[in-house]
């Protein structure tokens, strides 16, 4: 059994006067990849936000009871964002590199926390990344064209690769694929694989087949409430809640 | 009498919206047919119908009878054994006709412009009746016409929109030729005053000082004149004087409207934007005149009494004080673009930043500002090619003497003020005075075309990126 890296108690969102998550309890093991599935708008992207903090952005986002990462309390006032997020990368839903040249895009991060002083420990930190990410190989000849010159799955393994640079525990990939064709979701997917040996990863995804390739915990989220979780094979094999059931097998959603 | 024609064809062709209206409506109903439109579309082609054969015609021949009137009366005259050497003579003429017609001339009347005065009004009243006859005439044949169609259930609906897009057409091409008639106009113009004016002269001269060639037709000028005249049009100092009023103007301007710019779009809750926004913008309507004496009466006689306690000379008309206030002036410009085309950058670009831990600060350095550059740059061109253009502010502030100067607190002229400078007062059309301030024009047309150019180009760059 895998250590517990994180761990919500008794967690709400709150959208202005909309509370869009009651009560989540859910833990996320060490090295393992978690997948959230659930119909649209019940609170999977909500909750993996909360992991990093993005909901801050939003001003009219709250957020109330608890969520720790190895006993750190991600949800305390004066905790440090800017370190939190160095430890928690994020993979957006639509590739979203910036305007920049292939190598700004990766090197970004690191430099921002004082990563790689040297011009040589930048490159490495750079190579490693897109190595890790497996975009190396294609991109290796090309790192000062922008970014945005990449196909579509191309440029989503930049963004792991970003989120990668800095060097995070955990990783939240908010329906990483949902923009990309098969070929591209496959490569992403084998990719998760591999990165799961070194990180945490937590997953919203729309696609069953996909939580079922990739993870090894599924959490079950309808109308901002935890339904159910447990082990993947579980959940969809025999889960226990009648709801789940038929989500899985396309009865809603 | 065309305000009458004009009134009479408005309310016939109202009264035949209805009639065509409720006509092909009885028609539907009496032998039970399918309208090929709505009834209201057969009382439009009516209306479109009736009005605008007339109205165009009516224009046209209002266009062209004062000037055939004036050829047959000249000629007349001429036939009468009046003596026209040249056009002024002839034209004087015709205003003595024409004076006598209505009853103002009060000078001797001999019998060439007693004979030539009976023949005036002889033609006026011809041509004012097959005025209204041809008028009458069109609007009954298009009439027989369209209710013609309308009785055979024509596609009315269709009919109306092609007759709609020509209007729109029509109109767009009014306002292209006009544009044109400028421009080619003011070309003409300048390439009068270059015939006596070297082109090179005119570049590259350091002298602007165009009082020499006061009343002086350009005929008339001798040799040793022309050698004078040669370095009294020197560009070079009013487009020093403008680019330097307007770089101070930019100096204010940029930064600050860049950064309110970004405040607002970045970092002011929505309850803050909505009231300062329209606040920033309200400043974007003051009249430029206004800031014009602002300038004058107090922000110049302060600079000049700063200048003195310091020790310094500063003349009440500088190029710091209509800079200042230009700069003012534009702050809402820039802010209000930048403002824009910032907020237009994608949300995601920014989340991203964050979720590596990059701050807000960091995020709009790093991030936003080089992905909203090419819109910041085409916003800070059009400020710029607005502050060349900019003239009552520096015709009040600035100065009217042409110093080549790049001391800030002297007084220094701009294009558009020596322009208003020719241009005030009685003039003689065709000295090359007056002929220099459409050289003027031109240049300050070509340098905020190309300046619009670019601005155009760099913010249509910036939007093809993220559509």
């Amino acid at each position: 059994m895998s250590n517990v890296k994180i761990k919500s108690k008794n967690l709400n969102v709150y959208y202005g006067d909309k509370q869009a998550l009651f009560d989540v309890n859910l833990d996320l093991n060490e090295k393992e990849v978690t997948a959230l599935i659930g119909p649209s708008g019940c609170g999977k992207s909500t909750f993996i936000r909360c992991i990093n903090r993005m909901n801050d952005v939003i001003d009219i986002c709250k957020v109330t009871g608890n969520i720790e990462m190895d006993g750190l309390n991600i949800n305390d006032k004066d905790l440090d964002v800017v370190s939190l997020r160095e430890r928690v990368g994020m993979v957006f839903q639509k590739p979203n590199p910036f305007p920049k040249s292939i190598y700004d895009n990766i090197s970004y991060g690191p430099k921002i926390h004082g990563k790689g002083e040297t011009k040589s420990e930048l490159d490495q930190i750079v190579e490693n990344s897109l190595k890790k990410s497996a975009l190396w190989e294609e991109v290796k000849d090309r790192l000062d064209e922008p970014g945005t010159s990449l196909s579509g799955g191309q440029q989503q393994r930049l963004c792991i690769a970003r989120a990668i640079s800095v060097n995070p525990e955990v990783i939240l990939m908010d329906e990483p694929c949902s923009a990309l064709d098969p070929i591209a979701t496959a490569k992403i997917e084998e990719l998760i694989d591999e990165l799961k040996k070194t990180y945490t990863i937590v997953i919203v995804t729309h696609s069953m087949a996909q939580a079922v390739r990739v993870s090894q915990k599924t959490g079950f989220f309808h109308l901002g409430k935890l339904i159910e979780v447990g082990k993947t094979e579980k959940i969809f094999k025999n889960p226990d809640n009648k709801m789940t059931q038929d989500y899985i097998t396309g009865r809603f959603g | 009498m065309n305000i009458v024609l004009i009134f009479l064809i408005t309310i016939f062709s109202v009264s035949l919206f209805f009639y065509g209206k409720s006509k092909t409506k009885t028609i539907s109903i009496k032998d039970n047919i399918k309208l090929n439109a709505l009834p209201k579309f057969y009382g439009y082609y009516l209306v479109l119908w009736c009005s605008i054969p007339a109205l165009v015609f009516l224009l046209v021949w209002s266009l062209f009878e004062p000037v055939i009137i004036k050829s047959i009366i000249i000629e007349t005259a001429a036939n009468q054994g009046a003596i026209l050497s040249d056009k002024n003579e002839a034209n004087l003429i015709y205003e003595k006709i024409k004076a006598i017609h209505l009853g103002t001339y009060f000078g001797d009347i001999d019998s060439i412009l007693r004979e030539s005065a009976i023949a005036y009004a002889k033609f006026i009243n011809l041509f004012t009746n097959s005025k209204v006859v041809l008028i009458f005439g069109i609007i009954i044949a298009s009439v027989i016409y369209s209710l013609k169609k309308i009785k055979n259930n024509n596609k009315a609906r269709d009919d109306v929109e092609v007759i709609l897009k020509g209007l729109l057409f029509v109109s767009s091409l009014i306002a292209i030729l006009t544009t044109l008639g400028i421009i080619f106009s003011l070309l003409f113009e300048s390439i009068k005053f270059f015939s006596v004016i070297n082109i090179f002269d005119y570049l590259f001269g350091t002298n602007w000082s165009p009082q020499r060639a006061f009343v002086r037709d350009a005929s008339s000028i001798t040799a040793a004149e022309f050698e004078e005249l040669k370095d009294a049009f020197g560009f070079i100092p009013l487009i020093a004087g403008t680019s330097f009023i307007a770089f101070i103007a930019m100096l204010v301007a940029v930064p600050i409207g860049l950064f309110s710019g970004i405040y607002m779009a970045e970092y002011a809750s929505i309850k803050v934007r909505r009231i300062s926004k329209p606040i920033i913008e309200i400043l974007a309507g003051i009249p430029t005149v206004v800031y014009g004496f602002f300038a004058a009466l107090t922000v110049g006689p302060f600079f000049r009494q700063v200048g003195e306690n310091l020790g310094l000379t500063v003349s009440s008309e500088s190029a710091l004080a209509a800079g200042l206030i230009m700069g003012i002036m534009i702050i809402p410009y820039v802010s209000s673009l930048s403002d824009d085309v910032i907020n237009s950058v994608p949300q995601s670009l920014r989340d991203g930043s964050y979720a590596v831990g990059a701050t807000k600060s960091e995020t709009i350095k790093q991030v936003v500002i080089p992905a909203a550059l090419p819109g910041i740059i085409g916003s800070v061109l059009l400020a710029i090619s607005r502050a060349i253009g900019e003239t009552m502010i520096v015709v009040m502030a600035a100065g009217l003497a042409a110093n080549l100067t790049i001391n800030p607190l002297e007084s220094t002229t701009t294009i558009t003020t020596q322009i208003v400078m020719i241009l005030v007062g009685d003039q003689e059309f065709d000295s090359p005075k007056t002929q220099s301030a459409f050289a003027l024009g031109l240049t300050l047309f070509i340098a905020t075309l190309i300046l619009n150019y670019i601005a155009q180009r760099a913010v249509k760059k910036y939007r093809e990126k993220y559509d």
